[in-house]
């Protein structure tokens, strides 16, 4: 669990981040978003003590990190910016071993933890074991970036914009890569973005900075039902809420479900995963106002009504 | 496949100059017949005072001697500028080394004599004050050309000051600080022949003695034993950089 208590920032007589509280809990997926320079990043830096905060107290399980060496401190704390700052010298690997060698850990324990890290990451070890960073497509960068932070197997994640560099289509796959490692590991992680999209898709709650000061924090679903004020709102898309809050819900949860699932359907159709907003997209593209839904291997397990999307209460 | 380590890529090339450069210094003195062609009126046609190999001794110390001292304090005094308590004095050091640079290397011998009077003395000086400041202002380029954002990682990832600074920064910064060195040996290897005008036991002495009294033989002696030294450490320096972690 982390803990901000009145942590306020001076740059000079600027203050990048103004009086802010907040409490991330064990497992939790915080999301800071703002437009720059709003002190998203300096929050999260603050938590690792690459800068030091100039008043209020932050507390890691409740230690006051200022008794913890720094050094101590963020071989704790994974760390994944969005240049990843991969070392250009040392191979993958290598890389990857960082905190575990600075952890002290033995050579087997090092090399069995990068394997089991590549693989998780989806990068075939035999295959990029041995690469150097610059070999590295964008996209795969970003992959040991994000191993290279779990690596010491810390219980809190800091995320600098790791997806901000990425084409749309590596962005939304490592995106949906950290929702699954997020399944299987449950850290404990903050997130800085500037895109609300992703903070919607990510976030178990976003924290919407402005100014050094925190706005607002609510769920997803709670943030697009109710924000706070008009920067909120428009940092939600304003008149595209309603489509960013049918990205959040899926199908299964408004179709009708069929008493068993009939054979394969051809034509348009939708996965019961799917999200209502891609469903709502489908049904504009073909023009029709229902869709059959179907699960993984194709069956039919469902009918979707346009009419359930209209009537479905706020 | 089975070529030793140290001969591929072009490994072989120094090791040949190196050769070269031995077999000249030892078997000058054998060519007598080939100086007599270009000085057939001299009484003596290979520079005698002393032996070339033993000329090549003194000249390779000088120059290595000031090479390493002007590296030390070099990198040393970039290290330090580029540390966070040492950032004051940064403008002062590259100003320094940027201005320290116009100053033509004979000047600086030149100058060293009054303080320091003749012989290998003030040669090593000027050597080494000559010497450091390609090496100072490429270490400096080297260390704050590293992507801050590699930098910032180190530090997160929990690396101490010592362990970023060895680990990082120096294997980044290596090939310019050995591009650095390379520049600053071989102007030195020229330079230090100078120094036999003011009493350094070099290369440069049958260089001299033949200008002073008219021996084109000579001078080919002195310059020939140069040239492949100049050659020699040079290719040494391209291996060197081309092995280096950040190359």
């Amino acid at each position: 669990m982390i803990e901000l208590s009145n942590v306020s920032k001076l740059f000079d007589q600027a203050r990048a981040v103004d009086d802010i509280s907040l409490t991330v809990a064990t497992g939790e997926l915080c999301v800071l978003v703002g437009t720059s320079g709003c002190g998203k990043s300096t929050t999260l830096r603050m938590i690792n003590r690459l800068i030091a905060h100039s008043a209020g107290s932050i507390r890691i399980d409740g230690r006051d990190i200022e008794q913890i060496d720094p050094q101590q401190l963020r071989r704790g704390i994974g760390y994944a910016i969005q240049s990843t700052g991969l070392f250009p010298h040392w191979t993958v690997a290598r890389n990857i071993a960082v905190v575990p060698r600075l952890l002290g850990w033995p050579a087997e324990r090092v090399r069995q933890r990068v394997e089991e890290l590549l693989q998780l990451l989806e990068l075939a070890p035999a295959e990029f074991a041995g690469k150097y960073p610059r070999q590295l497509s964008g996209g795969q960068a970003q992959r040991v970036g994000v191993a290279r932070a779990l690596a010491g197997d810390p219980d809190i994640l800091l995320m600098d914009e790791p997806f901000g560099a990425l084409d749309p289509i590596t962005r939304e796959s490592l995106q949906n890569e950290l929702l699954r490692i997020q399944q299987q590991v449950r850290k404990t992680i903050v997130f800085v973005t500037h895109d609300m999209d992703e903070a919607l898709k990510l976030a178990s709650r976003i924290v919407v900075m402005d100014k050094g000061r925190i706005v607002q924090q609510d769920s997803p679903q709670a943030l697009l039902a109710k924000p706070a004020n008009a920067f909120v709102e428009n940092l939600l898309g304003g008149q595209e809420r309603g489509l960013k809050q049918a990205g959040l819900l899926r199908v299964d949860s408004l179709m009708q479900a069929l008493a068993r699932p009939t054979s394969a359907v051809t034509g348009p159709r939708i996965k019961a995963t799917d999200s209502l907003r891609q469903a709502l997209s489908l049904m504009l593209w073909h023009r029709c106002s229902s869709l059959p839904v179907v699960d993984d291997q194709g069956r039919q397990v469902g009918v979707l009504q346009l009419d359930a999307l209209m009537s479905r209460p706020q | 496949m089975s070529q030793p380590a140290l001969l591929r890529g072009g490994g072989w090339q120094p090791l040949l100059w190196l050769a070269l450069l031995l077999a000249a210094a030892l078997g000058l003195a054998e060519l007598e017949g080939l100086f007599r062609l270009i000085e057939p009126d001299s009484r003596t046609v290979i520079y005698g005072r002393a032996a070339f190999i033993d000329l090549l001794g003194s000249h390779v110390l000088l120059v290595a001697l000031a090479a390493g001292v002007s590296s030390l304090v070099g990198v040393g005094a970039a290290i330090m500028v580029t540390r966070r308590w040492g950032a004051d004095f940064l403008p002062l050091v590259s100003q320094l080394a940027s201005i320290g640079q116009t100053i033509p290397p004979v000047a600086v011998l030149a100058l060293a004599v009054p303080a320091l009077g003749f012989g290998s003395g003030p040669t090593l000086f000027a050597l080494m004050l000559y010497g450091l400041l390609p090496i100072l202002r490429n270490s400096l380029a080297g260390l704050r050309g590293i992507d801050p954002a590699v930098l910032e990682a180190a530090r997160g990832m929990g690396m101490a000051p010592l362990q970023v600074l060895w680990q990082v920064e120096l294997p980044l910064a290596l090939t310019v600080i050995l591009a650095g060195i390379r520049t600053s040996v071989t102007i030195n290897i020229a330079t230090a022949a100078i120094g036999s005008t003011i009493g350094a036991r070099t290369l440069g002495d049958p260089v001299i003695s033949g200008l002073v009294i008219g021996n084109t033989a000579f001078i080919l002696q002195g310059a020939i034993l140069i040239g492949l030294l100049a050659v020699a450490v040079d290719s040494l320096f391209e291996q060197l950089q081309r092995r280096a972690p950040g190359a």
